[in-house]
């Protein structure tokens, strides 16, 4: 029956995929980032030394263009046109949550960081509503 | 012994072979009429059966098996279809029917999508069924109606699955 079944099955495939990388974006990438701003910002305001206060800002500015970045490729490379019909606030989400990136780039208010990371949630949930665990995250065997 | 037969067991004996010979011959004509009846049958239908023949042979020829889920629900990843290479050698296909076409991207991949559109220019737009796991004209644009290389139109396995494509 094997030996039936590898005669009758054929040699070429067909791809019907998605692209390979529509199963690496992943928001848990910019929320890392985005905890890191929100944790350096606490740790800034802990802080009474003026040198290690200095590398917070600097750590957090460089943290908060990463969160920047992982916003834009979740919203340009990850979602498509049927996700922004199912969910029309899709860009207004992403736009708002990239402008907040930069504005916790700017300063060094905790809300701020925290209303990032509230964005980023937003965006994480369209992400699960569309089946991106799935196609993202290693399966367990 | 010779005493006991009586005249008609000769005759009776030659009425016989000459009965079993009759039906032998009988048997042979049949045959033979039934073979020229095929013959005739074939050449007469040879039009009718011989390009769909033909068809199926290359279509066997350039079977595929499906990977990936973008085709869902019409196709699903494992499924083994026959694909009648030729049948847009004619013309560009239509919207709707599916086609097997080189990733213009990487030209040593084959797809399968569904014909989304066809501009008049020959420009045909390659769609999956199942856009959200598709990446198609959507991404890498359209495709020439002289690239589409032929259409998938039988599932031949899965057994439950068994049949005409639309």
């Amino acid at each position: 029956m094997n030996r039936l079944l590898r005669a009758l099955a054929p040699r070429r495939t067909a791809h019907a995929h998605c692209d390979i990388p529509c199963g690496v974006y992943d928001p848990a990438q910019a929320r890392i980032e985005a905890e890191s701003c929100y944790k350096i910002i606490q740790k800034y305001h802990d802080s009474s030394d003026e040198l290690f206060r200095a590398r917070c800002i600097h750590v957090k500015e460089e943290r908060a263009e990463l969160t920047k970045h992982h916003i834009d490729v979740m919203w340009h490379d990850y979602f498509k046109p049927e996700h922004v019909e199912k969910f029309p606030d899709l860009h207004d989400v992403c736009w708002k949550a990239s402008k907040q990136a930069s504005q916790v780039k700017r300063t060094v208010d905790l809300a701020e960081a925290q209303k990032l990371l509230d964005l980023i949630d937003k965006i994480d949930e369209m992400w699960r509503a569309t089946n991106g665990p799935a196609t993202t995250r290693m399966q367990a065997a | 012994m010779a005493g006991n037969e009586r005249p008609g067991d000769h005759a009776n004996a030659g009425r016989l072979t000459a009965s079993l010979g009759n039906r032998a011959a009988r048997g042979a004509a049949f045959a033979f009429v039934g073979a020229c009846l095929a013959g005739v049958g074939l050449i007469a239908g040879w039009p009718l059966i011989g390009p769909q023949a033909l068809r199926l042979r290359r279509s066997w020829d350039a079977r595929v098996d499906v990977a990936g889920r973008s085709m869902e629900p019409a196709l699903e990843p494992g499924d083994w279809l026959l694909v009648d290479p030729d049948a847009y050698a004619g013309g560009p296909p239509r919207v709707g029917q599916l086609v097997l076409c080189p990733d213009p991207r990487t030209p040593e991949r084959l797809l399968i999508k569904r014909v989304g559109s066809v501009a008049p220019d020959g420009a045909v737009e390659l769609l999956g069924d199942a856009p959200a796991e598709s990446t198609d004209s959507r991404v890498f644009g359209t495709v020439p109606a002289s690239d589409v290389r032929g259409r998938p139109w039988f599932r031949y396995w899965p057994l439950r699955r068994v049949g005409r494509l639309s």
